[in-house]
């Protein structure tokens, strides 16, 4: 009877979980193995390790893996920094805080990609909004193509993913910030402790739990977040902006090669699955809270 | 004493100016919405529409049929969400107040699939559905965007569910109720605010779902408004003032949903809801 009942109440989820989630990542990692496409979708064909041999064979392919390893590093650093500073900012309460927030971290809600196409109107190199502030600012004489230099677009989209990604290290740090016993604090202004001895003394080592857990799953998410980099750029120009879930998708919808893109799909996986065991594994270990 | 002062001027003022670069650039969206076309290609930029107009609108809702891909996305979001909300309050209660083989093992899974982004399925998933022809119709991504909504809902639904003390269910057990009538009647009322926050949370990220949509949705009246602006960008033509009147149109919903259910939203984030 409590039998019945559990597997009743589990079914719905945990089927549409096993079969529209995980089976799916399994049937990826065969596909990767075969040749198909758009047109041959009902009789794939086996190809052993081609797809991979095409992917490791492609000049580009280091650039693309360096291109992920930049905007994961710059991204999460960034996001971490001035989340925190936010976050400190927000500590004390005041009149309106509620508000504030609201303002502040509505971007959370905002699709990545609107967010990238929202974006490359503003930083747009001939009547975006940024270059006409910098050219009256006097920081520049012409507009700068954001997005169409090579030496600037790498830069940019990673900005912009720094303001997209701001609220939500503010939201954690800032709930973490405050489970800090009061009573630390007040010893510590006993000592005579500042600010900064206050913050990398006792703030920082009390939150660590949370700062490891966000920044683990910040850098697997920010990963695969190929959202806004699509809005802005697609991965142009001259591939400069493509990290690994840009060129999976640049194949899946320009050349229609599905075996390609799952090929791709599985070196994702695998960096993916490596972050995910040492989450999981903290999880258990219970270095931070479920 | 004037250190204190010097601490809060600082703190107004740090927190005045990154309101300006949180807002700046949905209001500089909305200008350009509704600036005439010809006062979108200029450079020095001019800040202020000289007559407001909502010609980009009405060019949005006519030619481009924005209405369709509005009705589209409104009735995957509103029916994805609802399924998962429903599937995700089932599954939460179990795995909080039953003990059964494997309980853990399945909260693991939850928490995994988390991780997983739709890209990186959404191939095998075209092939699957394609087999049963549910792509290219909206049945086929309601029933993806119910699988990834049900599976983070399920972990938010087992945080609220475990701030909610056994006593009472056991209480109405006691006076005759049976399982599913205790879950219905006593839990569920309890429990609404965080199905409010589960239903914003799905509302939220099959409202903004663009990957699987492009691959799935290829005929103009399927497409939903993500898939619809992915479309402007490659079309020639199209006048940035349309396609901000657009974005205008494709932000709003998820703006209203955080503004009503903000406070729970960011509750589930810090309780273990993990999609940032």
């Amino acid at each position: 009877m409590k039998k019945l009942w559990v597997v009743l109440m589990l079914s719905p989820t945990f089927s549409l979980v096993f079969l529209l989630n995980l089976y799916p990542l399994v049937r990826g990692g065969v596909i990767s193995f075969q040749r198909l496409t758009v047109f041959n979708l009902n009789n794939p064909r086996y190809v052993g390790l081609a797809n991979y041999e095409t992917i490791l064979r492609d000049p580009n392919f280091p650039r693309i893996l360096w291109n992920t390893l930049v905007w994961i590093a710059w991204s999460v650093s960034l996001q971490f920094i001035f989340g925190l500073i936010l976050a400190l900012l927000l500590e004390k309460p005041f009149k309106g805080r509620g508000a504030y927030m609201g303002f502040v971290f509505y971007p959370w809600a905002l699709s990545g990609f609107a967010i990238g196409l929202l974006w490359s109107w503003l930083l747009n190199g001939q009547f975006g909004v940024v270059n006409d502030l910098l050219v009256r600012m006097r920081f520049i004489k012409v507009p700068i193509g954001f997005l169409s230099d090579e030496r600037f677009a790498m830069m940019s989209v990673i900005l912009v993913n720094v303001w997209y990604g701001i609220p939500f290290f503010a939201i954690m740090l800032l709930a973490a910030l405050q489970s800090v016993p009061r009573e630390l604090y007040e010893a510590a202004q006993i000592d005579g402790a500042g600010f900064f001895q206050r913050l990398f003394r006792i703030t920082l080592p009390y939150i660590r739990p949370t700062v490891v857990s966000t920044i683990l799953l910040r850098i697997i998410w920010v990963m695969n977040f190929p959202d806004i980099i699509y809005g802005m750029t697609r991965g142009g120009p001259a591939g400069v902006t493509t990290i690994l879930s840009v060129q999976m998708l640049n194949v899946v919808y320009y050349r229609n090669n599905f075996g390609l893109a799952s090929a791709l799909g599985v070196i994702v996986t695998a960096v993916l699955l490596a972050f995910a065991v040492v989450y999981l594994s903290l999880l258990e270990k219970g270095e931070f809270e479920l | 004493m004037k250190k204190k002062r010097a601490g809060t001027i600082f703190r107004v003022v740090a927190l005045s100016l990154y309101l300006i670069f949180a807002v700046f650039p949905l209001v500089w969206i909305f200008l350009t919405s509704i600036k005439p076309a010809t006062e979108v290609y200029t450079f020095p930029v001019k800040y202020f529409p000289s007559r407001p107009t909502l010609e980009a609108y009405r060019y949005l809702f006519s030619f481009a049929r924005f209405g369709v891909y509005f009705k589209n996305s409104f009735i995957v979001t509103v029916v994805s969400a609802g399924l998962s909300t429903v599937f995700a309050v089932m599954a939460g209660y179990v795995l909080t107040r039953e003990r059964f083989k494997f309980r853990e093992v399945l909260v693991l899974v939850l928490f995994f699939v988390q991780m997983l982004p739709t890209y990186l399925v959404m191939i095998p998933l075209f092939t699957m559905f394609s087999r049963l022809k549910l792509t290219n119709s909206l049945v086929g991504v309601i029933t993806v965007y119910t699988s990834f909504g049900s599976a983070f809902g399920t972990i938010m639904a087992r945080a609220f569910l475990r701030n909610i003390p056994k006593d009472i269910e056991e209480a109405a057990m006691i006076d005759g109720c049976s399982k599913p009538g205790a879950l219905l009647r006593v839990v569920v009322p309890v429990l609404l605010p965080g199905i409010g926050a589960i239903f914003s949370f799905c509302f939220v990220n099959s409202w903004n779902e663009v990957f699987t949509a492009i691959l799935f949705l290829h005929s103009d009246h399927k497409m939903t408004v993500p898939v619809a602006l992915y479309s402007f960008v490659s079309k020639a033509g199209i006048q940035w003032n349309v396609m901000a009147a657009g974005l205008v149109v494709a932000l709003v919903p998820t703006i209203c949903v955080f503004a009503f259910a903000q406070r729970y939203i960011v509750q589930g984030l810090t309780q273990g809801a993990l999609k940032g």
